[in-house]
């Protein structure tokens, strides 16, 4: 499952980044880690991107970049 | 804009009850000139409102991230010291991966500024402080402003300063830079650090016993191999960097090292966290920043809906989202038109009029003679005055801009529209130069530089053009005031949307072509939702519209004189279809004959406004020789009432305006008898139809010349300026020339 997948007001808990290089350090350096809670709170008129809230702030990310982090949903 | 020198109001002198502290201070005083002072954070933290609050200065502001791009300097004088505050880009982070970090920490490592000011948002300590641990590292005397504390307050967390101030071994000043509050406090804290640095050395944060030993390793074999690094950089720092694989440091530093010595170090480090040292660092920085948050900082239970949520449910909505951002940028336009043009009609009548028979009077009174009379009104007068009428719409319009920026909506505009961005193979993000561009396109084409990667940067600066800048504005007023009066805001509104719906196609057509390959990524913070301040958003609309002043009292004012001298060359020339500019633009007409308006005045104008788009309605006053068709005679005292009246009129109808578009009473004005002779004389010589591809024409015809000079800044060659030039004169003309004969054949005009 990954972060792409979470309907809006759902919670994940981040199991594994996939992306490589520069894009997995910016998300890094954001506070994307793994263990950390991400609650998907909108997705754009369009269908993309994503609005997410994580580190109790809001982050928009693409559903592409969101489709290489893997999460586990929460209750 | 460069450093400026100015006074801060908050820095009256502080008693030091500390003695030992006024003694340093005095024999500090002349031992060092200027105290070098660094402002580093995350984006939109408040650096630069923090050093605009301290030193006075007007840099750049905006609540959304990425705003500085450039560092910036600010000089001021406190206590009779001079401190020079030093403005980066905000970072999130101090990796090699974007233009921001790497302009911050090359500032950072190599002037090693006498203090940092680390600017954290208190709203969101624990990003912020992943920065502040990397700070750390690098061994510098830093001191933490915790900023935008008004706002963390209302949210009611606790933050327990002393906590923080003991774990991290720094100062921590509690600060809400747009209120000017902590300011005092902060200075303060500041000389006492630089007066005694040895006794304020930050902390070294333990990063567990696998790290720090493989750092203790890599820095004694840097200090055996290449001694002389020491002194240079901050070691502990450089060793880390090795350890993470940090290219760029390691070929600025020239390390001799060989990559055996690294793995070594680290092998029992990767049999322990796993092969990717960069992530190993990451979690053990962001594992201490959350430790440190934990500690410190108490949040409310339950949180309530906070008003930034409730403005987003309705913003960003899945069907409302895109009305919303249409309708706002409609509401600029209609606004920016109706509440400017009246007065602009005012400056316009009266340069017209008074002003220039007062300058006539002023000239025959001396003797002068009549071609310097010539030369000052219809020449001077003429041409400046027609620019400077343009002065409230511009400044309307970047009021509007400054809003959007200082509010947050620039960053939701952006999230609505990546998608729609995203098929021209551009993201969310090269939408607010594109935004900016809308004010002028040269800071547009500067604002690219927030952009990650090369491609992405020269997408974005070829299609901003299309942008419909301020200095196309006096065009369309001309003309929509000449034919399409009453219905001026959807005419205008359609021009803006043609930019827009024109950058699309060519982007669709760039990316086929020109700029194959992947579309970048796009990771982006959205701010909270923030009430600018009337002061800020007069500062910033002015810095902002002061460059169009500018232009108007210096070149344009010198182009209205090589225009009328082109117009009235060969000397003595009759008819000014014979003058040197008429016949430029007879050679050209015949090229504009099938779009529309291949007349020699039409072309002549066009050709002046390939320097700045705004002078081709002034250049049009002087060709069309606009004169007041009244030529009564009348006194200096009744010139300078009629200035005055005419001026109540405008205030009037602007009001009235205002109202008229929120619909609460629709009264059309009425059209003013003679308002402008300009607009009489175009209605003679073009139709609607014609107008209507005139105005398309010069909406796409050409970058401007500080354009071209901004991209050739850019990019460090002419070539995307060629492209632009090109593609663009191509497109102008055959959109006009669609307009113009699919007008024909539909049986307009
Ligand atoms: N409520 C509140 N808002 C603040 C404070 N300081 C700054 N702001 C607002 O925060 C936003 C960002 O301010 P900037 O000074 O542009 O931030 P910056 O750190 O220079 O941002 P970048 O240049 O993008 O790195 C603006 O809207 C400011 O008005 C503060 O103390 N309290
Ligand atoms: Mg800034």
């Amino acid at each position: 499952m990954n972060l792409a997948m979470l309907k809006p007001g759902e919670i994940g808990q981040i199991t594994q980044i996939g992306a490589i290089g520069p894009i997995k350090r910016r998300l890094m350096d954001m506070g994307v880690l793994v263990g950390e809670k991400v609650k998907v709170e909108k997705i754009a008129p369009l269908g993309d991107p994503i609005e997410v809230t994580i580190k109790n702030y809001n982050l928009s990310l693409r559903k592409k970049e969101a489709e290489g982090i893997l999460v586990e949903a929460v209750k | 804009m460069s450093s400026e020198l100015s006074r801060g109001e908050e820095t009256s002198p502080v008693q030091s009850s500390d003695s030992n502290d006024v003694a340093a201070g005095f024999s500090l005083r002349n031992e060092r000139e200027t105290i070098t002072v660094a402002v580093a954070g995350n984006p939109n933290s408040g650096k630069s409102t923090l050093i605009n609050a301290i030193a006075g200065t007007r840099l750049y502001v905006g609540n959304w991230p990425g705003v500085t791009v450039e560092k910036k300097s600010a000089v001021f004088e406190h206590e009779g010291r001079k401190i020079k505050l030093v403005d980066l880009p905000g970072t999130y982070s101090l990796s090699p991966y974007t233009q921001e970090e790497i302009i911050a920490r090359d500032y950072l490592v190599r002037e090693k500024p006498d203090v940092i000011i680390n600017v954290v948002d208190a709203t969101n300590i624990e990003r912020n402080l992943y920065l502040t641990v990397q700070l750390l590292e690098l061994g510098i005397p830093l001191v933490i402003a915790l900023n935008i504390y008004d706002e963390a307050e209302q949210k009611g967390y606790k933050i327990n300063t002393m906590a923080m101030e003991e774990m991290l071994g720094v100062k921590v000043v509690p600060t809400v830079a747009t209120k000017k509050s902590g300011l005092n406090e902060l200075l303060k804290v500041v000389t006492k650090v630089v007066d005694n640095p040895s006794r304020y050395t930050p902390k070294h944060l333990n990063y567990g016993e696998d790290i720090e030993s493989a750092a203790v390793s890599v820095q004694g074999h840097i200090m055996k191999q290449n001694p002389s690094l020491n002194n240079k950089y901050p070691l502990r720092w450089l060793a880390f960097k090795l350890m993470e694989g940090d290219s760029h440091v390691m070929e600025e530093a020239s390390l001799k090292i060989d990559d055996a010595f690294v793995e070594k170090a680290t092998i029992h480090l990767k049999k322990a966290h796993g092969d990717d040292i960069e992530s190993i660092m990451a979690d053990e920085r962001y594992a201490l920043a959350s430790g440190l948050t934990r500690e410190v900082v108490k949040r409310p239970e339950v949180r309530k809906m906070e008003i930034t949520e409730k403005i987003d449910r309705v913003v960003l909505n899945r069907f409302l989202g895109i009305p919303v951002f249409l309708a706002a940028m409609w509401i600029v336009f209609k606004f920016t038109f109706d509440l400017s043009q009246p007065f602009g009609d005012w400056i316009d009548g009266a340069t017209a009029g008074p002003i220039s028979r007062l300058a006539a009077k002023a000239i025959t009174a001396v003797n002068g003679p009549l071609w310097v009379a010539s030369l000052t009104t219809e020449g001077v007068i003429a041409g400046v005055g027609f620019v400077l009428a343009f002065v409230p719409v511009i400044f309307a319009m970047m009021f509007f801009i400054t809003f959007l920026e200082g509010s947050g909506y620039m960053a939701r505009a952006a999230f609505v529209m990546d998608r729609a961005m995203h098929s021209m193979g551009l993201h969310g993000k090269s939408f607010i130069p594109m935004l900016l561009g809308f004010g002028c396109n040269v800071p547009g084409i500067y604002a690219t530089r927030t952009l990650e990667n090369p491609r992405d940067k020269a997408l974005t600066a070829l299609l901003l053009p299309l942008m419909s800048c301020g200095a196309r504005l006096p065009v369309y007023v001309v003309f929509i005031g000449a034919f399409f009066s009453a219905h001026a805001g959807t005419v205008l509104w359609s021009m803006y949307v043609m930019g827009i719906a024109l950058a699309v196609l060519m982007g669709v057509i760039f990316k086929r072509t020109l700029f194959r390959g992947e579309s970048p990524m796009f990771i982006m913070e959205l701010p909270p939702y923030r009430m600018p301040s009337l002061k800020s958003l007069m500062i910033h609309t002015w810095e902002k519209g002061k460059h169009f002043l500018i232009k108007a009292g210096t070149y344009i004012f010198a182009v209205s004189i090589l225009v009328w001298f082109l117009l009235n060359l060969p000397w003595g020339v009759e008819n000014k279809k014979d003058s040197y500019l008429g016949k430029a633009g007879q050679v050209i007409a015949p090229a504009l004959a099938p779009i529309g308006f291949g007349n020699w005045e039409a072309a002549s104008s066009l050709v002046t406004g390939l320097i700045a788009k705004e002078i081709v309605v002034g250049s049009m006053a002087e060709i069309y020789a606009v004169q007041q068709e009244d030529e009564e005679t009348t006194t200096v005292s009744d010139d300078l009432k009629e200035i005055g009246s005419s001026f109540l009129t405008a205030v009037r109808d602007s009001f009235r305006n205002v109202f008229a578009t929120l619909g609460i009473a629709s009264i059309s004005a009425e059209e003013d008898e003679g308002a402008s002779g300009l607009k009489t004389v175009i209605q003679k010589t073009f139709t609607p139809l014609t107008a209507y591809a005139f105005m398309a024409f010069v909406l796409l015809y050409m970058p401007c010349v500080v354009v071209a000079i901004a991209m050739k800044h850019e990019f460090g060659s002419w070539k995307w300026f060629g492209v632009a030039f090109a593609y663009q004169m191509g497109l102008a003309w055959v959109v006009a020339m669609i307009i113009y004969q699919g007008g024909r054949i539909l049986g307009i005009g």
